[in-house]
C-alpha cells in the first residue's frame, strides 16, 4: 500500500491499529509500524497527526527493542543449556536433533 | 579398472545427474565415475543402557578422510600429529586392532575421521573384545551376596577382554572383508597417498567416506523418551529394546493358558543360552560362546525321547533356551520376573534344580567342569541337593573320554542363567563348561568365535551336503557331553536307574546341528524342519548362494534365525509327527484328541522324496512354546533400572561407505573464488550496461515514429 496516496487521517488511523496490534504478542507488527511509517514520523514536513504517530512509532520501537531483549535472551540460553536440561528440554522442544544430545 | 584420476568432487552435478540415472540400469553417470560405492561392510553401532551409550557414530552427512593404512603403532603418529592433510580415515590389518590403538585414537578425535578394520579369515592368536567380568552387574554376586566374589574379585572370567565393545566413538568404525574391494583401496592409498621421501603427498588424495549416523543419544530413559514424545512435528522412533524370544520345552507338556505355582509339581530345568555378539553389528557367530552350548541341550533332549516316554520320570525336564544372555541376561531375567509374577506356566518354588550348558568345546582328553554357587550351598539343603546332581552327573560318564570335576569350592558360578535364577531364590544348580576358572575361549564374544575356534573342519572334497553328515571330531566329543547330560537329567529327575545306561546321544543329529549352526544354515535337513513360511531366514539376503551360518546377534526385530531354527528343531528332535493336514494342523482343537492349550503344532516342509519335486510336509506336534524375552525393564517402564538389562539399539536411516578421490582445499577454494568473482563481475558488466543502455543501443535505432 503506497502511503502517499492516503489522506493523513487514514495514516494515523493504521500507525494506532498496527501499535495496539503489537500487544497481542505481535512484535513484528511493531516492526513494520517502525519500518513503514519512519519517514512519515521523522522526515517528512510536519502536519497535524504527525505528532501522534511520532509517539506511536516511537513506542513501537521500544517495545521492538524490548521482545528482540527477551527473545535472544531466551534462545541464546535454550540453545546452550536443552541438552543438560534432560526432560525438561525435550518437552520444550518441536524438533528434537537426532544423534546429538 | 575405475579411473579415478582425471575428476575431482563435484558433487551438485553428480546428484542432479544420478536423478535421472536412476531408472536407466547401465547408464553412464558421473556419480559412478568418481565414487566407488564399498558393499561388503559391516559398521558398528550405537547401544545404550540406562547410564551410558557405546558403539561408534558418525555424522549426519558422513564423515571423509583421506585413507592411511597404518602399518604398525608407531606408525599413529602420522595420522594423530605428523600428517598435513587431516582428518585421516584410518585403514587397520586385524592384528593392529587392540585397545592402545583405539584408544589412541580416540582421544585424538578430531584428527581422526573413522577407522576401517580388514578382517582377515585367519583369527589372530586371540582377540575378545568383551569386557573382563562379564554381566558383572546384573549377576547374582553383588554386595549383599557374596561381597568379595563379586566384580571377578576371585575369578577374572574373561582375561583377555579388551573391552572395545563397551567403548564410545565419535567416529565410525566399519569392518572389509579381506578381498578384493580391500585390494582396491590399498591400491588406491599406494599410487595417491604415500608419502615419498618424507614429503608431502600431493593433492589428489584417495578418500573414504563412512555413513553410519546414530539417531539415539545418551541413554535409554532419554532415548526411550524421545520415543514417546509426540508432541513434536515430526515424532521419530529413535532406539528399540534389545530382544526376541525363548525357546522352552519339556517332556511332559503344560496347558498354556494355566500361569503360576503348580502343586506337587516339581521340575528340572536345563538351560542354554542362544545369542551373541560381536565388536561390529550383527555379525556374531558365538560358536564356543553359545553354539556348542545349545546344540549339546539340543542332543540331550533328543537323546531323552524314547525313554522319557517308556519310562517317564517322576519330576518333569524343561529345556529352556534363553536370548538376549549376553546383554545383561535378557531372556533368563524376564523368564524368572515371569515366574515370580504368575505369568509362566511355572513358579520358582516348582523348581527342583538347574542344570545349564556353558561353553564346552570339548577336545579329547580334556575334562569338564561343574560350577556352582558357593553363597548358597552354605545352606545345608541346597547342598545337598548339589551334591546329588554332581553325583549324577560324575556317575553319567561312564565308558566316556573325560570326566567331570567340580572346581575349588569358593569360585563363584561363571555368568550364566542360573545367577538370575539365584538372584531370586537360593535354588541348587550346576553350570557345565569347560573351564576351570578363566575362559578357555580366546575369541569370547567377537567375530573370530566361529567354525575354526572349535576346530570344525571338514576334508576337502566334499559337497555341501556330504558335509552335512560327515560325522566331525568336533560332533563326536559334544556327542559325548549330550549323553553325560541326558543321563543325569533323566536320574536327576527320578528316572529308572536301569535303563539310563541306554540314553545316548545321536552323532548324526550333533554333526548336522554343528554344520548348520556354525558353517551353513540352507541346507536340506535345515529345510526339512522349519515351516514353508520361514524357509527364507535360512539364507541370509534372499538368492545369495554364499553358504553362511545364521547370526547369533539378538537384535531388535523379534524374529532371530536362531531362535526359529531352536524351536523348530527341538519340536522336531522331541516332538511326534502327526497325519493331520495343514488346515486341521492350524486349528487342531476340532480335532478330539489334539490340544493347542497342551501342544503346539507346526507345520513344517519335510524332506524331498527321490523321485519327486514337491515336499512332504507334515504337521508336528510338540510341546515347544516361545515366550517374550524383552527385558522386564520395558514391561515396567523402569529404563534407569539397576536390577533389569535396559540395552536398547539406536535407530538409524542408512549405512554406506565409499571411496573417492578428493581434492585440496586450496583448489576448492580457489575454484568457488574464481566462481563469485565471475557472478560479482557478472553483475557489474550488466549494471554498466543497463546504466548506459540509451547510449549503447539507441545509435542504430530508428525512432519509432517513423512509419511507412
Amino acid at each position: 500500500m503506497n502511503l502517499e496516496r492516503l489522506p493523513n487521517e487514514e495514516k494515523l488511523t493504521l500507525c494506532r491499529k498496527y501499535y495496539f496490534g503489537g500487544f497481542a504478542f505481535l512484535p513484528f507488527l511493531w516492526l513494520v509500524n517502525v519500518v513503514w511509517f519512519f519517514k512519515e514520523a521523522f522526515v517528512k514536513p510536519t502536519y497535524t497527526e504527525q505528532l501522534q504517530i511520532k509517539t506511536y512509532v516511537k513506542r513501537s520501537g521500544l517495545g521492538l527493542l524490548l521482545w528482540v531483549a527477551v527473545l535472544t535472551t531466551w534462545i541464546t540460553i535454550f540453545q546452550h543449556f536443552r541438552a543438560e536440561w534432560g526432560e525438561v528440554g525435550d518437552y520444550l522442544s518441536f524438533t528434537i536433533p537426532l544423534g546429538i544430545p | 579398472r575405475m579411473n579415478l584420476d582425471e575428476i575431482s568432487c563435484d558433487k551438485l552435478a553428480t546428484s542432479i545427474v544420478f536423478f535421472f540415472c536412476l531408472s536407466d540400469v547401465s547408464c553412464n553417470s558421473v556419480e559412478q565415475k568418481i565414487y566407488v560405492e564399498l558393499n561388503n561392510t559391516v559398521p558398528c553401532v550405537r547401544l545404550l543402557n540406562a547410564t551410558h551409550q557405546i558403539g561408534c557414530q558418525s555424522s549426519i552427512s558422513g564423515d571423509t578422510g583421506v585413507i592411511h593404512v597404518l602399518e604398525s603403532e608407531a606408525d599413529l603418529e602420522w595420522p594423530l600429529s605428523k600428517g598435513p592433510n587431516p582428518p585421516y580415515m584410518v585403514l587397520l590389518e586385524s592384528s593392529l586392532f587392540t585397545r592402545s590403538i583405539m584408544m589412541k585414537m580416540k582421544n585424538e578425535s578430531n584428527r581422526v575421521a573413522g577407522v576401517a578394520v580388514v578382517v582377515p579369515n585367519t583369527s589372530p592368536p586371540e582377540f575378545s573384545p568383551h569386557t573382563t567380568c562379564p554381566n558383572e552387574n546384573t549377576g547374582v554376586y553383588s554386595d549383599n551376596y557374596g561381597p568379595n566374589l563379586a566384580h571377578c574379585n576371585t575369578t577374572v572370567w574373561n582375561p583377555r577382554g579388551n573391552g572395545l565393545s563397551y567403548e564410545e566413538f565419535d567416529f565410525p568404525v566399519f569392518s572389509l572383508k579381506e578381498d578384493n574391494e580391500t585390494e582396491f583401496i590399498k591400491q588406491c592409498y599406494l599410487d595417491h597417498n604415500r608419502a615419498v621421501n618424507g614429503s608431502a603427498p600431493q593433492y589428489p588424495l584417495c578418500a573414504m567416506q563412512l555413513f553410519s549416523h546414530m539417531h539415539a543419544v545418551t541413554n535409554t530413559p532419554t532415548c526411550m523418551r524421545r520415543n514417546d514424545i509426540n508432541f513434536s512435528i515430526n515424532p521419530e522412533m529413535v532406539c528399540d529394546p534389545l530382544g526376541d524370544y525363548n525357546v522352552w520345552g519339556s517332556i511332559r507338556p503344560y496347558n498354556d493358558t494355566v500361569f503360576g505355582h503348580k502343586e506337587n509339581e516339581s521340575v528340572v530345568i536345563a538351560a542354554a543360552r542362544l545369542d551373541s555378539r560381536a565388536f561390529f553389528w550383527e555379525v556374531s557367530t558365538g560358536a564356543e560362546g553359545s553354539v556348542s552350548g545349545f546344540v549339546t541341550l539340543l542332543a540331550a533332549a533328543q537323546a531323552l525321547r524314547e525313554v522319557t516316554h517308556e519310562a517317564p520320570p517322576t519330576r518333569n525336564i524343561l529345556f529352556a533356551f534363553f536370548q538376549g544372555e549376553t546383554f545383561d541376561y535378557i531372556g533368563s531375567s524376564r523368564m524368572v520376573y515371569d515366574m515370580e509374577n504368575g505369568k509362566f506356566v511355572i513358579d520358582l518354588d516348582n523348581i527342583h534344580s538347574v542344570l545349564e550348558i556353558g561353553q564346552v568345546a570339548v577336545h579329547s582328553g580334556t575334562n569338564l567342569f561343574l560350577h556352582s554357587d558357593p553363597v548358597s550351598r552354605r545352606n545345608n539343603t541346597v547342598n545337598d541337593e548339589v551334591k546329588n546332581l554332581v553325583n549324577n552327573l560324575q556317575s553319567s560318564t561312564a565308558g566316556l573320554s573325560f570326566l567331570l570335576v567340580e572346581p575349588n569350592v569358593s569360585q563363584p558360578l561363571p555368568p550364566s542363567s542360573l545367577q538370575r535364577f539365584l538372584r531370586a531364590q537360593p535354588i541348587p544348580g550346576i553350570v557345565l563348561a569347560d573351564h576351570e576358572s578363566a575362559f578357555n575361549n580366546r575369541y569370547y564374544e567377537s567375530f573370530y568365535d566361529n567354525a575354526a575356534n572349535l576346530n570344525l573342519t571338514y576334508p576337502s572334497d566334499l559337497s555341501p551336503e556330504e558335509q552335512l553328515e560327515f560325522v566331525t571330531d568336533t560332533a563326536k566329543s559334544l556327542t559325548d557331553v549330550a549323553t553325560v547330560v541326558a543321563r543325569a537329567l533323566y536320574k536327576q529327575a527320578g528316572g529308572n536307574e536301569s535303563l539310563v545306561n541306554n540314553i545316548k546321544a545321536d552323532p548324526k543329529i550333533v554333526t548336522q546341528m554343528l554344520y548348520g549352526f556354525l558353517v551353513s544354515s540352507n541346507n536340506s535337513w535345515f529345510q526339512a524342519v522349519m515351516a514353508p513360511e520361514l524357509k527364507n531366514i535360512l539364507s541370509r539376503y534372499g538368492a545369495c548362494v554364499h553358504p553362511s551360518p545364521p547370526e547369533y546377534y539378538v537384535g531388535v526385530a523379534m524374529s532371530s534365525t536362531p531362535t526359529r531354527l531352536v524351536q523348530y528343531l527341538l519340536a522336531n528332535l522331541t516332538g511326534a509327527a502327526t497325519n493331520l493336514t495343514q488346515s486341521q494342523c492350524q486349528k487342531p482343537d476340532e480335532l478330539p484328541n489334539e490340544s493347542r492349550q497342551m501342544y503346539s503344532y507346526l507345520w513344517v516342509q519335510g524332506i524331498v522324496p527321490p523321485n519327486s519335486t514337491e515336499r512332504d510336509s507334515f504337521c508336528v506336534r510338540a510341546s515347544v512354546r516361545l515366550t517374550k524375552a524383552v527385558s522386564p525393564a520395558f514391561e515396567l517402564g523402569e529404563y534407569a533400572s539397576k536390577d533389569y538389562s535396559t540395552w536398547t539399539e539406536s535407530r538409524w536411516k542408512f549405512i554406506k561407505a565409499r571411496i573417492f578421490l578428493v581434492a585440496s582445499r586450496d583448489l576448492e577454494m580457489l575454484t568457488l573464488g574464481v566462481g563469485v568473482a565471475v557472478l560479482f563481475t557478472s553483475l557489474l558488466v550488466t549494471y554498466f550496461i543497463s546504466t548506459k543502455a540509451d547510449v549503447l543501443f539507441s545509435s542504430t535505432r530508428e525512432p519509432a515514429s517513423a512509419a511507412y
